[in-house]
This record gives C-alpha cells, sequence and structure tokens, in this order.
C-alpha cells in the first residue's frame, strides 16, 4: 500500500483512496519491517556510550577510537544491505514513540511523533555515503589524534559518534521532529567539536557562533514545522506526502491554477529553507562555517563538509513536493544558493589559509547544490552533494595532512614543492585528485555533477535564471582558479616550508598540552627559530591508507554518472522513487514552467502549451531557454570545460611552478609571492576587501550584536532602577507608614502572622456576615 | 494516605531533629526524604493512570463543618507529578548541603523539611483554605533559608522575597474570598471550599467578574512565577539564597505560581482568560526576551541562572495562556523540565562556589581543564536548559511554542487547517517568544565559554577546599546522576508524562470550548484538496 502511494508522488497520481486516511496501515510491524534497520543510528549511539565509559575509565590508549570505526563501519555494513536488500517500498521502522498527545479523534487533533525511521532512496543514499565517510575518517582521525590519546581523545570520539547518530535521526529520522532533533544533535556535536581545543579562544567563539547562528536558522525550522503541523495537521512524512492536501495543491499548479496553494502552504517552504540556510551556511547565514575551521581537521571534513551541512539540501530534498508548490520558494532558493557560491568563490579566491578557502569553497559548492534542487535538477543537486562529499572531504583530509606534518601550517604563502618531498606523493596525488574534480576537469566526478546543474539553470524558466546561469558558470571558473591556487602554490613549485605555531609539539594539538600560558608566544618564538631544522613528519598508514581510498572513491564517483543512463545515473535511480524525485525526464523536449512543473516523460508530449502562457511571468518566452541559442544540455560539457581551463590556466599563469613550462606557465622562485600580486594591485583595494570577507562578519556586529549588547544593557539598567525601583518605592510607603504606627518593631514574622491572623479574619467574618 | 504520610513524616523528623539533642540533624533530614521518595515511588505506582483526570487518592477529614471546612486532600496526575519532583528534590537538596552548611545545622534541616511538607500540602490541597495557608506557608522556610544561610546581601534580599510574594498573595486571597461567596449566594448560602464546586460556580460569573478574578488571583500567581514586570525579588532571592534554597525556588517554589494559574485561573475565568490572555501573552513574551538579554550582561553567573528562570517560565506562562491541549501540556511538562534542568544547573553552581567562594564569572572560569567532570554535567545540563532535543528542555518548550502558534483562529472554511485550533494568541506570540530560544542559545553558550572553556581562572588566594577535592566528589557525582538521567529520559521518551497529563489538560481545555471566537478574516481561505473544481475556485487563492 505504501509503495502505491510512495511510487505515485512523482508520478502525481497521489492516490487518494490508500493510507491517506491515516498512518496506521502504513506502520510496519516489526516482525515485517527490517528491525535491524535500527541498528544504523543505534550502533553510533552505543559507540558514543561506550567513549562515555572510557572517558570515566581513564581510558589511555586508542580503545575508542576503535570502538567508533568497528561501530561506524557496521553501521555502513548495515546500510549497504538496507540498500542492497531494499526493494523500492518505502518502509518506516518504529523504535518507541516519543511526542504522542491528543484531544480529538479527528484529524490533526493529535500531535504524534515518534522514534522511527523513514527507509526509502532518498535517506539511504544519504547514509550510505554519511556512514562510509564517518568511517573513513574515524580511521584518519584515530592518527591524527594521536597526540591526544588519554587527553580529549575520548572526548573527541564521542562526539564524532554522538554526530553520526543525530546525523542518522536527521536523515533517517520519519517526521518533522525528529529531524529536528538530528538537526539540532548534530549542532551540538558540531559545537562540540569545533571548540574542542577549548583553551583557544577563537575555538571558543567560533564554537559559540556556530551554535547561535544554526539557532538563528532552527527558528525558521521550528517555524515551518509549526506550520507544516498547522496546516497539514500532522508531522510524519508517510501522512504528509500521502495527503489529499498536498495532492491537491499539485493537481493546482499541474492544472495551472497555482494561485489556489493557499498562502500557508506556499509560506511553509520559506520558513523550512531558513533553516536550510543556517545548516548548510548559505547567505545571510553562512559566517558560521569558515569560522569553524577551528575544529580538528577530521571534523572539518566530515561535518564542514561532507555531511552536516548538506542537511540543508536533504531537507529541500526531502520536502521536494512541499516546495514544488510553493510559487516563491524555489526561486528563492536558487536566487540565495546562486548568489552564495558566487560571495563564496569570491572570498575563497583571496584568503591564504588553505582550510579557510576549502571552507569557503564549501558554501559555495553548497550554493550549487541548493540552485540544482531550484533549478528542478534535484538529481544534479544530490548528485553533487555526493560528489562533493568524497572530494571535498579529500581535499580537507590533504589539508590536514599538511597541517599535521607542518606544525599547524596552513598558510599557503608559507608552503611550496610538496610534491617533490619525500613521504607527501599520497598527499599531493589525493589533493590533485580532489583539486581536479573540484575544478570541473573534463570526466571527473564533479564535472558531471556541476555540468547538470549548469545545463539546468540556462534550461529552466524562472526569474531571472538566466543570468543564474552566468553566475554559476562565472563562479565555476573561479572555483578552478582558486582550486588550483592552492594546489600549485603548495604543491608543485621550489620546496619551500615554513613550521608553523606549533613545531615543538609538532602538530596542532599544542594547545592541549599544559601550555596554556606559553601558546600566546609561540608564535613569535618558532618564527624566530625557523633556522633551526624543521622535520615535517608525513603522514603514516592509517592517513595515508585513507587519503588513498578517498582518492580512489573520487573518481570512481564518476562512474555513477554512467550507471542507468536513462535516469541521469545512479543517484537519479534513486530519487526516481522518492519524494526528490527529478520533476521531468525527458528533458529533450519540454522544459518546465511553472504550469508544467511536475511533468515527466511521456506526460510532456500531452501537455497543453496553453497553460503555460496564462502565466507570463513564469515564462513567456519559449518554453526552451537556451544558451547562446544552443540546447544547454548537449553544449554544457564542452563549455564548462573550458570555462575550467580558463581557471585553471590562469591560476597555472599566475602561481605556476618553473622548471620544464616555466617559460609556457610562467616563474615563481619564491613561495611567499607570485605574479598574482601584481595583478592583485591592479583591482585597487578589492582584493582586500575580498580578504576580508566584505567585512560582512564586521556588519552582522554592527547591525545585530552590538544593538542587542547595548539593548540588553538598557535592560539590565531599566530591571534595576524603573522596575525593581517603582517596587522598592511602593514597599516603601508602607514601611514608613508601620514604622510611624508601631516604632520599634519592624519584625517581618510578626506582621506576616498578624497578616495572616488579618486574612483569617477577613474570610470568617464574610462568612459570618453571609451565614447569619 | 500515602500524601498524608508525605505530608507528616518531613513535618514529624523536622521535629526529631529540632528535639534530639545528638544533633543528627543531616542524617534524619536524608532519612526522612529518601523515606519520602520511596512513597512518592509507591504513590506512582498506585495510581490508576487510566483516570488520570479525576482526583485519587483522596483523604477527608472534617475540619470546620459549620464553615464547610474540610482537610481535603487528592492528587490528579499532574498534582502527583509536581509532588514526585518536590519529593525527588528534597533528598538532592538535603545531601547537597551536607558540606555547605555549617552553622545552625538543626535549624537549617528542620525548615528544609517544614517546606517540603508546605510544598506538597499545595499540590495536593482540595480545600481552598488548606490550599492558602500551605501555598503562604512555603513563604516562612524559605525566608528562615535566606536570611540566615544565604550569602552577604541575604536579609534584603529575604524580606524582599517575602514582602513581594507575600502582598500578592493576599490580593489573590481576596479573590478566593469572592470566589468563595459568589458559590455561596448562587447555592443559596451553603459554604464550601471544595476547589472543584467553587470551580464550577466561578465558571457562571460574569466575564466582568471574572476579569476581576483573574487579576486578583494573576497578582498572587504571577508574582510567584515570576512574570515580567513583577519578576524582581527572583534574581535577588535566588543570588542571595544557599544553594539548596535556590534549586527548591527554581525547581518547585516558582512552580506554585504556573500550578496556580493552571489549577485556579484557567479553570475559574476562562471567559477572561480568553479575553487577557494576549495581555499575558505579550507579558510573557516580552519576559523572555527581556530577561534573556538581561542574562546576557550578567556576570555573576548565579544571577544569570535566576534571570534565565524568569525567561523560561515565559514559555511557561505562554503555554497556559495558549489553551489549547498541546500548549496546556507542554506548560505541566515545563513545570517538570524545569526543575530538574535548572535545579541542576544552581546545584552545579553551589558545588563551583563551594570551591572557589566567588560567583564571578570574571574571577572563575576555565574550569574544564581542572573540573571536567563538574564541565561534562555542566554542558549536559546547559543543553537540556537550552531546550536540546532529546533532552527534557525541547519537548516541554516546542510544545508550548507550537501550542502558542495553534492558538489562533486558524480553522477556516472547509476545516483548511486541521493542526489548528482556536485561540486568541498566534503565530506572532510563537515567533517572538522563538527568538527566546536563539537568546537563550547566546546567553548560556557565553556561560558556558566562560565558566567551562578557555584558560583556567581562579580567584585571588584561592586555596583547595579542606573537605572537599578539585572535582567533584562521589557525593556531588550521585546528586547530579539522577537529575541527568530524568532530563534525558524525559527527552527521549516523554511519552509516559504526556499520557498521564493528557486527560487533565484536556479536561481543562474543555472549558474553552465555544468561549473562543472564530475571526472573520479566515473565512475567506479554502483548501484546494476538499474543492471537487478547480476551475470554479480561481482566483479566490490568498495571495
Amino acid at each position: 500500500m505504501l509503495t502505491d502511494v510512495m511510487n505515485s508522488l512523482p508520478m502525481l497520481t497521489l492516490a487518494a483512496a490508500d493510507g491517506a486516511k491515516g498512518s496506521g496501515p502504513l506502520i510496519e510491524s516489526w516482525a515485517a519491517a527490517p528491525g535491524w534497520v535500527l541498528l544504523i543510528p543505534l550502533l553510533p549511539l552505543l559507540a558514543a556510550v561506550l567513549n562515555v565509559g572510557c572517558a570515566i575509565a581513564g581510558v589511555k590508549t586508542k580503545l575508542p577510537a576503535v570502538i567508533t570505526i568497528v561501530s561506524l563501519a557496521a553501521a555502513f555494513v548495515l546500510t549497504a544491505l538496507a540498500y542492497l536488500s531494499f526493494s523500492g517500498e518505502t518502509r518506516i521502522v518504529t523504535g518507541w514513540s516519543w511526542f504522542d498527545l491528543s484531544w480529538g479523534d479527528g484529524p490533526g487533533q493529535s500531535m504524534k511523533a515518534d522514534f522511527g525511521f523513514y527507509i526509502d532512496n532518498l535517506s539511504l543514499l544519504w547514509m550510505l555515503f554519511v556512514t562510509g565517510l564517518a568511517t573513513l575518517i574515524a580511521t584518519y582521525a584515530s592518527e591524527y589524534m594521536e597526540h591526544d590519546v588519554g587527553q580529549g581523545y575520548n572526548r573527541f570520539f564521542f562526539a564524532f559518534a554522538l554526530f553520526v547518530f543525530s546525523m542518522s535521526c536527521l536523515v533517517l529520522g520519519d517526521n518533522l521532529l525528529m529531524l529536528y532533533l538530528g538537526w539540532e544533535g548534530v549542532g551540538l556535536c558540531s559545537y562540540l567539536l569545533i571548540g574542542y581545543f577549548y583553551k583557544k579562544p577563537e575555538a571558543v567563539a567560533a564554537a559559540k557562533k556556530a551554535f547561535i547562528v544554526n539557532r538563528i536558522g532552527d527558528l525558521g525550522l521550528a517555524i515551518g514545522v509549526f506550520l507544516t503541523f498547522v496546516h497539514f495537521g500532522t508531522l510524519e512524512y508517510a501522512e504528509l506526502f500521502s495527503s489529499e492536501q498536498l495532492a491537491g495543491y499539485i493537481d493546482a499548479v499541474k492544472a495551472g491554477n497555482a494561485g489556489d496553494v493557499p498562502l500557508m502552504a506556499q509560506l511553509i517552504p520559506v520558513f523550512l529553507m531558513i533553516g536550510a540556510f543556517g545548516k548548510s551556511a548559505q547567505f545571510p547565514l553562512y559566517v558560521w562555517l569558515p569560522d569553524a575551521m577551528e575544529g580538528p581537521t577530521p571534523v572539518s571534513a566530515l561535518i564542514h563538509a561532507a555531511t552536516m551541512v548538506t542537511a540543508g539540501v536533504y531537507l529541500i530534498a526531502r520536502f521536494y513536493p512541499v516546495f514544488l508548490v510553493s510559487e516563491w520558494a524555489l526561486p528563492v532558493v536558487a536566487w540565495i544558493g546562486a548568489f552564495t557560491a558566487f560571495l563564496a568563490a569570491t572570498i575563497g579566491m583571496a584568503q591564504f589559509d588553505i582550510k579557510r578557502i576549502m571552507a569557503y569553497s564549501t558554501v559555495s559548492q553548497l550554493g550549487y547544490m541548493f540552485a540544482g534542487l531550484a533549478l528542478l535538477s534535484s538529481t544534479g543537486g544530490v548528485f553533487h552533494v555526493l560528489t562533493h562529499a568524497f572530494f571535498k572531504a579529500l581535499l580537507f583530509l590533504c589539508c590536514g595532512a599538511v597541517m599535521h606534518g607542518f606544525a599547524g601550517q596552513l598558510d599557503l604563502r608559507k608552503l611550496s614543492g610538496l610534491w617533490s618531498q619525500p613521504g607527501w606523493r599520497v598527499v599531493s596525488v589525493g589533493m590533485l585528485i580532489g583539486c581536479i574534480n573540484l575544478a570541473g576537469v573534463p570526466f571527473t566526478a564533479g564535472y558531471f555533477s556541476k555540468d547538470m546543474i549548469l545545463a539546468e539553470a540556462f534550461v529552466t524558466q524562472g526569474p531571472g535564471y538566466g543570468l543564474i546561469g552566468w553566475l554559476l558558470l562565472l563562479t565555476a571558473g573561479m572555483t578552478a582558479y582558486y582550486t588550483f591556487r592552492v594546489f600549485f602554490r603548495v604543491f608543485v613549485g621550489p620546496v619551500r616550508y615554513e613550521p608553523g605555531d606549533d613545531d615543538h609539539g609538532s602538530s596542532d594539538h599544542d594547545h592541549e598540552h599544559d601550555q596554556s600560558d606559553a601558546h600566546g608566544h609561540d608564535g613569535h618564538a618558532h618564527t624566530d627559530h625557523a633556522q633551526h631544522p624543521f622535520h615535517p613528519h608525513p603522514p603514516r598508514l592509517a592517513i595515508n591508507g585513507v587519503l588513498a581510498t578517498l582518492s580512489v572513491l573520487a573518481v570512481l564517483a564518476a562512474g555513477l554518472y554512467f550507471v542507468t543512463p536513462e535516469n541521469k545515473g545512479w543517484v537519479g535511480s534513486m530519487l526516481k522513487d522518492s519524494t526528490a524525485a527529478q520533476v521531468y525526464f525527458d528533458g529533450e523536449s519540454d522544459h518546465p514552467t511553472r504550469a508544467g512543473l511536475f511533468l515527466i516523460d511521456g506526460d510532456a508530449h500531452h501537455r497543453d502549451h496553453a497553460h503555460a502562457d496564462d502565466h507570463a511571468d513564469h515564462g513567456e518566452h519559449a518554453a526552451h531557454g537556451s544558451f547562446l541559442g544552443f540546447d544547454p544540455h548537449k553544449v554544457m560539457y564542452y563549455v564548462s570545460a573550458i570555462v575550467g581551463a580558463i581557471g585553471i590556466g590562469f591560476a597555472a599563469w599566475a602561481h605556476g611552478p618553473r622548471g620544464a613550462v616555466s617559460g609556457f606557465l610562467g616563474d615563481r622562485t619564491e613561495a611567499a609571492t607570485s605574479r598574482m600580486d601584481a595583478v592583485a594591485r591592479s583591482f585597487g583595494p578589492i582584493p582586500k576587501w575580498a580578504e576580508h570577507k566584505w567585512y560582512v562578519d564586521e556588519f552582522y556586529h554592527f547591525l545585530f550584536r552590538a544593538p542587542l549588547w547595548v539593548l540588553s544593557h538598557i535592560f539590565h539598567a531599566i530591571d534595576k532602577l524603573l522596575v525593581d525601583g517603582l517596587v522598592n518605592l511602593i514597599g516603601y510607603v508602607p514601611r514608613a507608614f508601620g514604622r510611624l504606627a508601631q516604632p520599634g518593631q519592624s519584625g517581618v514574622l510578626h506582621g506576616y502572622a498578624l497578616s495572616m491572623a488579618g486574612g483569617v479574619a477577613v474570610i470568617l467574618l464574610v462568612v459570618m456576615m453571609v451565614a447569619g | 494516605m500515602l500524601i498524608v504520610l508525605l505530608i507528616l513524616l518531613p513535618l514529624i523528623c523536622a521535629g526529631l531533629i529540632v528535639f534530639n539533642p545528638k544533633g543528627q540533624a543531616k542524617y534524619i533530614a536524608t532519612g526522612a526524604t529518601l523515606v519520602s521518595v520511596v512513597i512518592g515511588a509507591i504513590a506512582l505506582i498506585q495510581f490508576d493512570f487510566s483516570q488520570a483526570a479525576l482526583d485519587q487518592m483522596v483523604v477527608k477529614a472534617p475540619w470546620v463543618p459549620a464553615l464547610g471546612l474540610e482537610l481535603s486532600l487528592a492528587v490528579d496526575s499532574v498534582s502527583l507529578l509536581l509532588i514526585a519532583l518536590t519529593v525527588l528534590l528534597g533528598p538532592i537538596c538535603v545531601i547537597g548541603s551536607f558540606t555547605a552548611v555549617k552553622h545552625d545545622v538543626k535549624t537549617y534541616y528542620a525548615w528544609l523539611l517544614v517546606l517540603q511538607s508546605a510544598m506538597i500540602g499545595v499540590f495536593a490541597a482540595r480545600d481552598l483554605v488548606l490550599f492558602y495557608i500551605c501555598f503562604e506557608f512555603t513563604l516562612i522556610p524559605m525566608y528562615i533559608l535566606i536570611s540566615l544561610y544565604g550569602s552577604a546581601n541575604r536579609k534584603k534580599a529575604a524580606t524582599k522575597f517575602f514582602l513581594y510574594t507575600f502582598t500578592g498573595s493576599v490580593i489573590a486571597l481576596a479573590g478566593f474570598v469572592y470566589v468563595v461567596w459568589f458559590h455561596a449566594s448562587l447555592e443559596g448560602n451553603s459554604w464550601t471550599f471544595d476547589l472543584a464546586a467553587l470551580g464550577e460556580s466561578a465558571r457562571m460569573m460574569e466575564p466582568a467578574q471574572q476579569g476581576w478574578i483573574l487579576l486578583a488571583l494573576l497578582s498572587g500567581f504571577a508574582v510567584k512565577v515570576p512574570l515580567f514586570p513583577v519578576h524582581t525579588w527572583l534574581p535577588l532571592a535566588h543570588t542571595e539564597a544557599p544553594t539548596a534554597g535556590s534549586v527548591i525556588l527554581a525547581g518547585v517554589l516558582l512552580k506554585l505560581g504556573t500550578y496556580g494559574i493552571y489549577k485556579f485561573a484557567l479553570p475559574y475565568a476562562p471567559e477572561a482568560v480568553v479575553e487577557y490572555a494576549p495581555l499575558i501573552g505579550v507579558l510573557s513574551v516580552v519576559g523572555i526576551v527581556y530577561a534573556g538579554l538581561i542574562c546576557w550582561v550578567q556576570t555573576d553567573v548565579k544571577k544569570l541562572v535566576a534571570y534565565s528562570s524568569v525567561s523560561h517560565l515565559g514559555f511557561c506562562v505562554l503555554g497556559l495562556v495558549a489553551i489549547n491541549s498541546v500548549g496546556v501540556a507542554g506548560s505541566v511538562m515545563y513545570m517538570i523540565s524545569h526543575g530538574f534542568s535548572t535545579g541542576a544547573l544552581f546545584l552545579m553552581i553551589g558545588m563551583m562556589y563551594e570551591r572557589y567562594h566567588t560567583r564571578s564569572m570574571r574571577e572563575v572560569g576555565g574550569l574544564g581543564s581542572t573540573m571536567p567532570v563538574w564541565s561534562s554535567f555542566m554542558v549536559f545540563f546547559v543543553m537540556a536548559s537550552v531546550g536540546l532535543p532529546g533532552l527534557n528542555g525541547f519537548v516541554s518548550e516546542i510544545m508550548c511554542l507550537m501550542g502558542t502558534f495553534q492558538s489562533y483562529g486558524w480553522t477556516g472554511e472547509g476545516g483548511a487547517h486541521p493542526g489548528g485550533t482556536l485561540g486568541v494568541l498566534g503565530p506572532w506570540f510563537a515567533f517572538f517568544a522563538g527568538t527566546g530560544m536563539i537568546v537563550a542559545a547566546m546567553y548560556l553558550l557565553i556561560m558556558t565559554g566562560k565558566m567551562v572553556w578557555g584558560k583556567y581562572r581562579e580567584p585571588e588566594g584561592h586555596h583547595e577546599h579542606d573537605e572537599l577535592p578539585t572535582d567533584l566528589n562521589a557525593r556531588e557525582i550521585g546528586l547530579l546522576i539522577p537529575l541527568a538521567a530524568g532530563c534525558l529520559i524525559f527527552g527521549l521518551y516523554p511519552k509516559p508524562l504526556l499520557n498521564a497529563i493528557e486527560a487533565p489538560v484536556n479536561e481543562t481545555v474543555a472549558y474553552y470550548e465555544g468561549l473562543v471566537p472564530v475571526p472573520e478574516l479566515e473565512a475567506g481561505m479554502t483548501t484546494v484538496a476538499n474543492e471537487g473544481d478547480h476551475d470554479t475556485e480561481h482566483g479566490e487563492g490568498d495571495h
């Protein structure tokens, strides 16, 4: 029954007959449903609990890492099993009842939310890469964090495992409150892990900032949840997506009567997306993510690049039907995504800290994912999530290996020629693979996924979507530039390096050791000592193994594009039975306008063009977008390749190596300077502004934080002087009166007893009067 | 009988403490409170939750029959759960005071026990006079605890606490007297002080009369909650009170105010509540944001948590005046969960204070490196307080907000909004109260940032405590574990609690059926789903 309902969703024959009456029959019994699926979230939770045990027992070995890796690997295997045995039929596995309050028997007269898990292709897809990457990165971290064994090691792996649990709840949850639980749960783990080096004030500030900025988004999400409940009367996905109401809205949009969808329903996605923008670091709530790089690098790779930040994309993919019926939701998402992609890329181009560059790159790529979903290329958007997860995790882990080996050095002006260093080959190759993916070099995974989004940007009609296409294309070129800027600077060229601030402890974990006072001086002390030979220590087995594995996976991910080409790759085949189904597959002949949003396959040909024309504001020119007169789907492969090549070429010219190609590519002898400096100077203050992140943080500070801070002090003063002062004044009158009346007696208890007696007397008096 | 036992046992033990020459005060008190916990547990088991809305375990004894006065005790599920909370906090307060209280030990524990009896009496009383006596009587032990065992400014704080809340209660008394008189005049001079009977009569009053009753009751209960702008006694009292005093104050005494609103204001004056709910809602929302922002600039950590209580209890009152099931149930949940998380925060601050003798976050901080156990618990309870899903704070907070959001004339023509209910608050109240969640994250994380993270700071001349280790000892950990477990269990599995309070909450909400007008503005909103022909609807959409 559920199959019918869920399969029919993309097909828009939303059955009003079955399932719509309630969730009762939809929830499978333990016996019928694959109950072991519950182990996927529970295993990481168990690991977290065991790690708490390790902390209590004072374990001073790598045991917590082993516990975490084993349980995450098991969770991954179970996810893979769930995927392999998945019949295409959406399953709901309920752990236990969480919220349950009813005030009537009618629909919407109960607030119910279970600890239940919604197994469909979309959630499985997400869980596959979440658990897989988490296992790999935990392995990496077991070596990366080894300086902290016995100190923060237990704490680190506790939060790490708890993160995977929260993420599982977010992705697998079968209702909005479970999503919210995971949503804030990952926020907590992010908070704990960003603030891992808690003696560093920047880390503490960054952790706090991440949590608070996310809370702003969470308020939007909460209101979205409330609206959904009020409007649809349920919080559970199964009921929501099979509701007659939603089906009615879809029908209305399909029939060209988009205006029939009530305002309330149109507002739901608007509020949900605020939550998505917070968690996925989109403008204007992106400011926390770059600062989050204060956390240990494995955390940056897993949480702040590959998994947690894609939660917003997941939210939109999960609620795709709800977004589609809203007139403004997707255009807003498209514009915000494109603008964020561009803005973050401009900042990324001007940074010198390689981890920050990767952070801004993440913000930028997330913008692509949002734009992809919003431009009706859900397959492209989700595919980009997947490919990005691999290559960005890889890039971060490579940066981490560099940071680990060079005593915390992250400044690309102080590192050069790592390719030629003994022991750094795996890292270099991994970095190269990550870079070509990110830059969109042809036939890489990143190329295919970005391409799908770019093509759709020129095809889909919407408010200013043509401009979005150009903006995204320009950003693709900028991405190629800043990506290879890092590569050329750090990995090729002359062998030069300066160790970072953490020299003698030779890692970024020094803050954990007892030198809370010494830290401030360290930086200076060791640049002075830079003369004494510093030996970078190259990564060992665990880190190299993980980097190699991820490199292979990042390359292989490209192959997914060719699995079931009729669905636009494996991702498309996964999505087509889920809520995030691509709304049309027949991209060649018909393109969606608002009225034709939900057309798929053959249906497209039956569409009456008149409907499209009714809605002039949604696409007055022929319903076919084009790229300079060509079919975007066909030419975008070449266009994006050319744009990427230009970006890489420019990076090579500006930051490239010397040697055989120096005459052609330009010469660079110093690690610290490059040809780019001259170019940058010609732009005047703009590069400086970009380096200072366009002063957005300062702007927010003056616009929000400072006034609030002043207001708080004013409130505090008012509270003391006015609100309390008034009370004191009132309090003074009877006291003065009392002194007058009873000099020498101010015993409060005495007064109380008197009043009490008075009160009783009043009662008695009334009683007498009435009774008498 | 269990309820009587719960009230009498601490009283008897208080007497034992006072008249026992050997001075084993703390052991007697511990024993009394632990036995109370057992009795409370038995009461929970014996209570028939399938009849949760009914008064059970009824004890009635004639008191002054001529006046209709009865010693009437009984519990419904809400009362019982609040009693359970009180009883649970009992041993935590007693054991938590072992090293903190050094002088007049006998008096201290005796009054602590008396306070427990009085609080249980408030929740169990089903006779108005008994209720009022217990309600007022809680002031005396608390006054003594603050004024004898508090810190530097204790006299002023105690006096202010006493006079402020007492003044409010006297006005509430006038309201009660009027209700009693009204009932008597209605029933032909047959006197009763039975709460249920009084409620039935009160609901028959004219709206204007109800308005006065509501005003009178609120002056008593709002001060106790405390609702903005009558909250200023609280930060002072909290800051100066001894740890156990703060725990009880935050954990139970404030709930007397919200319980009073729930038990008296809501059922006695429904028409007035409907009329004044927006006003009370505005005060709650202002309190949430205003107190939250004040928290942000505090340097005294105990004052910060005290103001956070003002902010948090704003959610609780907001849920109550949302007068729908989700809101009121959320509010009742809030009463219980706030006792756990904020009570624990006060307890933890007390443990820190015992070691460093300062509450200033400028002087002490960065305890993560020296007190890892304390710090772990601190982060945990901060997260519970901030409303992290999976912990108790979330359940109640989200329900209060959801109830507030729902409480609006959503139900348009054709039932376009099946999840909406009638009410007089609505999305804007929920939105502005929701900003309180952001503010809460701000001040609580700043507190955590200063107290737990960062570089270790200790006040000048700090030396190790004679009896206490640097980090928490087993006794202290043992106190925190039940609270932490409570936060976790009620966060992950609140269903039993929700099921338990469902019936009485629905009964209270039922008084409001038909009282709330359906707003006109929603009438034009129709659902597409319920219309057969979309074309006829074209253009009528709402935008």
